[in-house]
Order: structure tokens, then C-alpha cells, then sequence
């Protein structure tokens, strides 16, 4: 028996073994890497000389930087949950289709999730353009003028947002429409002779057994909305990027453009250690809400 | 078996024909140039091949402009897989030469290539300098114009004996103008990048340079009254807004499409866009309409304008053989002296013999605001100056707002500065 063990370890291992080099020469390795260039004063390209915490002391000081964070937090409450609620709402109403009208329904929906990001910008910034876009014929009846959505700072945030759940939100209602599927037919057979309401059925069944697909949803959306990026670059260019700026954007700005590759690593250090503490927390918050 | 006989046989017969062609030295070229200018660039590459066939082969990509540009110039530069030629805006040397990304371009360079400093005008040739070493070959120059409606002035009586715009020199002489037109029937006196602050700092440079102001440099930005006569140019624009001569927030494509539909009667834009004109005009869908160097709005005439340049990169580790560096060096002559027909696109040629030719004199609208040569002004010599460079984006924070009367223009210049001072 010992000797079948030995065999089994080795055999794991060697299966592991090319996930765990790739995932070590990849992602571990640079990890660290960055780690370290967050002490020196290296350029974009080649070494710099070690200058202990005067980049994380500058960072806690720079009013950018606090303001990329806000606006990224900002976007993260504009997008992860009422992103959310919209594909399961979506979802529940899709899964109530049946054949040809479904798919056709669902590839509507699905259809924004497939266009790069650029052709996103193209399409919202012609629609919103200040003087020939459409949207700018609902805004001024509303709003009395017509405003430049990408040039206001309390309207840019938002805009963004819902142009960000428009383009994602296809994914979400995917693993909503799984998550539903999944539900045992009968469940609802036996509620049906129980004589319940659809809503105690929604929430006596769907949503609690629902409630991991949703878990995931916002786990994913968290992690990927925290690295906001594109977006915000590209309706922000040439207009007021400090007010607008996130987190993501910063680091770009601060390595590419102005060639500090040791202060972009400190704030690559600093969403890190955000990305980290803001998943494992919602992971574990919401499992544990689940589970009660 | 048989066919696999014959794939070999083929694969050897391509590579002994590869083998005959190593005699040709190709010559990798990287440029930025998309639209109009990016046709005509391909043109010239085209016809320099056909006319090298048995000795130089241009091998071109053109690459996304901007920061991506200049960061893949910067990081493939430093691993040895750079080009070995591409084009590089002048204004963008400074940073370049602080990261070690080009290669000086030597004095017997310059005479392998028939050149030197007398080619060139003093301001370009300064632009290309970085402690009187140079880093590139001047092609072009690009400044910022006033387009103009010309049958729109023309009706107005704004068109002088010369056939040239007159009396709009003087802000209040401008404003009236646009007055002038706007009763007349047309929409807006101007359109300009408004929603742009980054791309409108090319005008508020050159009203900055009217007033002999200077931006300054690392260290010392905006020093003495410079902000007050900054303030003073970005008020300019702002007050074309306020007093609806210029429509706010306006971005880039839109201010050429107003000016373009004859909804607005001027348009200050690069030298650029005279591609686009001139091919509406020949589709016959654009009215009569002319270019000429931006009106005195302050003391003395002044404008924005870069350069298009030729650099080599600094291969680390891959120096180029004397056999290549010679073809690099035929390339860039050979388009110097060709560059009249890239003056087609806008740019005014930057060697003297093309632009002082009768061929660039009859060039129209070229030559008329080819005479800006003498009074421009080029961006301060910084590696935190130049296109796309954080100068531009301070530029942008801070104007974006001014432009359309949000923040007064002097918070704005100040808040500049802070952001200027805040660089490292």
C-alpha cells in the first residue's frame, strides 16, 4: 500500500507540475518582482536604486491617488451590485421564453458582451456626442440644455457605469440563465400544489438556491470592475483626467507615460492589496450569509 | 512521398532565391502616421522601393500614435528590436534622449546625407537639438492655421484687396468679424477643439507666445507674469464661448465637421486637415476655403507648430552594420528631397531647397501660410513637454474646464501649475 501512495504523490505531481511552473514563472515571479520595484526609483525600462518607503510615503500624500481610489470604489458601487440585479432580472424574465424567441432574446442581450471596447467608445461617444448625438435629444428636454456627458464630472461616473453593465452584463445573465436551469422542475411542481404565490416561490426557491450563482456573479464583477480601465481612459482623453482618473489609469499614466515604473508598482502594490482584501471579504461575507 | 519530395525541393529553391536577395538591404520602418498624411507617406515608401528595387527595401508599419508609440519605440529600443528608422515628433526628443532611446545623428551623417543645419529653419533645427547634439532629420513642420470659409468672408466684406482674410487681427477686431459672419446667417464665427484641452494648448500656446510669454521649463514653470498672460490666452477662447461666437465642448471630429458643413466660418485645426478639404473640394462637396498662419490676437504674430522627424533608435545590443546605417541614411535623404509631395498633406516641407522651391510656391494653400516659418514657437525643451506628454494632459485638466466657462481661466492656469510643479 506505501508504495502506491509514493506513486499517487507522483503522479499528482507531475499533473500539477506545469500548471505550478507556468503559474510560478508568470504570475508569482512578477508578483514579487513588483513587490521590490516598489522600493526603488527604477524608470520604466532598466533598475533603479533602492529608496525604501519614500514611494509609499509619497503615495499616501498624493491627492491623485486618493481620488483614483474614491472614483474606483465609486464605479465599483455604480456597476457590482445593480449590475447584478439586472442580469438576474433579465435572467428570470429570458428563462420564462421558450425556443426561437429565447435565443433570439438572449443573443440581443449577449451581443454587446462580444464588441471589443473600443467599438463600445465609438458607439456611446456618437451617441453622445454634444452637438449631432441622440441621447443629447432626451437629455434636453430634461435637463433644459444639453451636456457633455464625458466633460461633466458628476455625470461621467455614472454614464460610465451604465454603458459598463450594458457591455457586460451578457455574461451575468449567462450564469443566471445556468444557474436557473439547474433548478429541480419539480421544486416548483410541489410549491404549485402547495398553492404559493410566484414571489414565495421566488423567494423560498429561486433565490435561495440561486444564491452561489449570484455569489459568483459578484465576486467577478468586483474583481473585474476594480480594474477599471479602458472606459475611463478613452472618454476621459484630453479632457479633465485627474477628476475622472482610477486606479488602473493611474498606474498606466504613472509607468508609460511619465516613465515611473518604481511609483507605479507601489500603486500596482496598493490596488493588489485592495483587489485581495475586497474579494476575500464579499467571498466571505456572502458564503456565510448563504449558508445560514 | 512524392509530394513531400517536392516540398523540399520548393522550400530549397525559395531559400537559395532568399540567399541571392540578402545583397538588398532592408531598411525596417516604424511611423504613427494614420489619415491623410499615412496615404501619401505610403506613396513615397512605394515609390523610394520601386526606385531602390535592386538595393533598398523599405519595410514599413504604421503604429498606433501617441504614448503607445513612443512606449514600444522606448521598451523594444532597449532590447535590441527596434526599427531601424521611424519618424518621431521633434517635441518628443527631449524625453527620448533622457531615456537613452536614439542615436545621435552625427556630422558625418549629415554630410552622407548632404545636410546640416542650413537646410533647415533655426526653430526646427533647435527643436531636433539637445545640448547641440542631433537626434533627428527634420522632415516636416506642422503648425496649427485659421481655416476659413471663403465665400462666407467673402459676403461679409471680410476679403481684402489680396484675396486674403483681412482685418482680423486684434481680439476685438476678430470678435467682430465673427459678429459680422453670425449675422449674416452662419451658425458660429469658430470651431475649435473646446471639449479638448490638450489639443486647444496648441492655441493657447501660440496666444501665450504672442504675448512673448514662456511656459518654462522643469523646476520653473510658468515663472515671473507668465501666468497672468497665460491666464489672459486662455480668456480668448473662453470668451468666444461665453459670447457664443464658438461652441463648448466641441471634440475633434465634430469641429471639423462643422466647419466642413458651413456651420461655423472658421476653424483653428493643424495643418493636417487640408487633406480632407481638398478632397471634399475635388468630390465637389466643399464650399471656397483657404488657410492662412493664426491673426495677431496679442502683440506679435506667433504659432504652435512640431516637427516630423526621422530618428534612428538606439538598438542596445544590436548595433546596425555600416552597410545598413548607409541605407537608413539614403532613406532619409531620399525623402527629404522628395517631400514636396508631402507637402500635399498639409506639412510645409522642413528642408529649405523643397519649401523655397517655385514648385511649393504655387502650392496653395501651402504657401500662403508657409510664411509662419519665421514665428514659430516650438514646445519648451522637457521630457515632460511635447505631444501626448504630461504638459499636454496638465494642459488638458486644466482647460477642458476654462474653455467652457466652469472655472475662471486664472484658477485654471494655477491649478496648472501645481499639476506642472507636482512632475518629477
Amino acid at each position: 500500500m506505501r508504495r502506491n501512495r509514493v506513486t499517487e504523490y507522483a503522479t499528482a505531481a507531475v499533473l500539477v507540475a506545469p500548471f505550478v511552473a507556468i503559474f510560478g514563472w508568470m504570475f508569482i515571479y512578477p508578483t514579487i518582482q513588483m513587490v521590490f520595484l516598489s522600493f526603488t526609483n527604477a524608470p520604466l525600462i532598466g533598475n533603479g536604486v533602492w529608496v525604501g518607503f519614500e514611494n509609499y510615503i509619497r503615495m499616501f500624500q498624493d491627492r491623485i491617488f486618493w481620488n483614483a481610489v474614491w472614483n474606483t470604489s465609486y464605479f465599483v458601487l455604480l456597476t457590482v451590485v445593480p449590475g447584478t440585479a439586472i442580469a438576474l432580472a433579465i435572467a428570470l424574465m429570458v428563462t420564462r421564453l421558450k425556443g426561437r424567441t429565447q435565443s433570439l432574446i438572449l443573443a440581443a442581450f449577449f451581443l454587446p458582451y462580444v464588441l471589443p471596447i473600443t467599438v463600445v467608445y465609438l458607439i456611446w461617444d456618437w451617441l453622445t456626442n454634444f452637438q449631432f448625438g441622440l441621447i443629447q435629444y432626451v437629455i434636453e428636454p430634461i435637463m433644459g440644455k444639453r451636456i457633455n456627458i464625458w466633460r461633466t464630472i458628476p455625470w461621467f461616473m455614472p454614464s460610465a457605469a451604465i454603458l459598463t453593465i450594458w457591455w457586460t452584463n451578457g455574461f451575468s445573465i449567462l450564469l443566471f440563465l445556468a444557474g436557473l436551469r439547474n433548478i429541480p422542475r419539480d421544486l416548483y411542481e410541489a410549491a404549485a400544489l402547495d398553492n404559493a404565490s410566484r414571489w414565495q416561490m421566488f423567494r423560498s426557491i429561486t433565490w435561495p438556491l440561486l444564491w452561489p450563482v449570484t455569489v459568483l456573479c459578484l465576486t467577478i464583477q468586483l474583481i473585474l470592475q476594480l480594474k477599471i480601465f479602458d472606459q475611463v481612459y478613452l472618454f476621459a482623453q484630453g479632457g479633465r483626467t485627474q477628476a475622472t482618473m482610477v486606479l488602473v489609469q493611474y498606474i498606466y499614466e504613472q509607468a508609460f507615460q511619465k516613465n515611473s515604473g518604481g511609483y507605479a508598482a507601489t500603486i500596482s502594490v496598493a490596488l493588489f492589496v485592495i483587489v485581495v482584501i475586497f474579494s476575500v471579504l464579499q467571498y466571505q461575507v456572502l458564503r456565510v450569509r448563504g449558508e445560514k | 512521398m512524392k509530394s513531400i519530395l517536392k516540398a523540399a525541393l520548393i522550400s530549397t529553391a525559395l531559400l537559395s532565391f532568399g540567399g541571392l536577395a540578402m545583397a538588398k538591404e532592408t531598411v525596417v520602418w516604424w511611423d504613427f502616421l494614420g489619415g491623410g498624411d499615412g496615404v501619401r507617406m505610403k506613396k513615397l515608401i512605394e515609390d523610394f522601393n520601386a526606385e531602390h528595387a535592386d538595393t533598398v527595401e523599405i519595410q514599413a508599419t504604421t503604429l498606433d500614435w501617441g504614448v503607445p508609440f513612443y512606449t514600444k519605440v522606448q521598451t523594444s529600443a532597449a532590447v535590441g528590436e527596434g526599427p531601424d528608422v521611424m519618424t518621431y515628433h521633434a517635441s518628443r526628443i527631449p524625453l527620448a534622449v533622457s531615456q537613452g532611446t536614439l542615436k545621435e545623428i552625427t556630422a558625418d551623417d549629415w554630410t552622407a546625407m548632404g545636410l546640416g543645419a542650413d537646410s533647415f529653419a533655426s526653430t526646427t533645427w533647435g527643436a531636433v537639438s539637445v545640448d547641440d547634439k542631433q537626434y533627428a532629420v527634420p522632415f516636416d513642420t506642422h503648425p496649427i492655421v485659421l481655416y476659413y470659409n471663403k465665400d462666407k468672408l467673402d459676403a461679409a466684406g471680410l476679403i481684402g484687396a489680396d484675396g486674403l482674410p483681412a482685418g482680423l487681427d486684434g481680439i476685438d477686431n476678430f470678435k467682430a468679424a465673427m459678429k459680422k459672419l453670425q449675422e449674416g446667417g452662419t451658425k458660429y464665427g469658430m470651431a475649435t477643439t473646446t471639449a479638448d484641452g490638450g489639443f486647444s494648448f496648441r492655441t493657447i500656446y501660440s496666444y501665450l507666445c504672442q504675448q512673448d510669454g514662456d511656459i518654462g521649463t522643469d523646476g520653473n514653470w510658468l515663472p515671473g507674469d507668465n501666468a497672468e498672460k497665460l491666464t489672459k490666452a486662455v480668456q480668448v477662447i473662453a470668451d468666444w464661448v461665453k459670447d457664443g461666437y464658438a461652441p463648448g465642448y466641441t471634440d475633434y471630429p465634430s469641429a471639423v465637421a462643422l466647419f466642413t458643413s458651413g456651420e461655423s466660418a472658421f476653424m483653428i485645426n493643424g495643418v493636417w486637415e487640408v487633406p480632407t478639404m481638398v478632397d471634399l473640394e475635388k468630390q465637389g462637396k466643399l464650399f471656397n476655403w483657404g488657410a492662412i498662419e493664426l491673426p495677431v490676437m496679442f502683440n506679435h504674430a506667433c504659432t504652435y507648430a512640431d516637427s516630423h522627424s526621422f530618428a534612428i533608435p538606439n538598438n542596445v545590443g544590436k548595433d546596425a552594420t555600416p552597410e545598413k546605417h548607409a541605407a537608413v541614411l539614403e532613406v532619409i535623404k531620399w525623402m527629404e528631397a522628395h517631400s514636396l509631395f508631402w507637402a500635399t498633406a498639409g506639412h510645409i516641407p522642413a528642408n529649405k531647397a523643397v519649401n523655397e522651391s517655385a514648385e511649393y510656391k504655387a502650392m496653395q494653400p501651402q504657401a500662403t501660410y508657409a510664411k509662419l516659418l519665421s514665428n514659430m514657437v516650438f514646445d519648451p525643451k522637457s521630457k515632460n513637454a511635447g505631444v501626448a506628454s504630461p504638459l499636454f494632459d496638465a494642459a488638458g485638466n486644466a482647460f477642458a474646464a476654462a474653455m467652457n466657462n466652469e472655472v475662471d481661466a486664472a484658477s485654471a492656469v494655477q491649478e496648472m501649475k501645481s499639476t506642472l510643479e507636482a512632475l518629477q
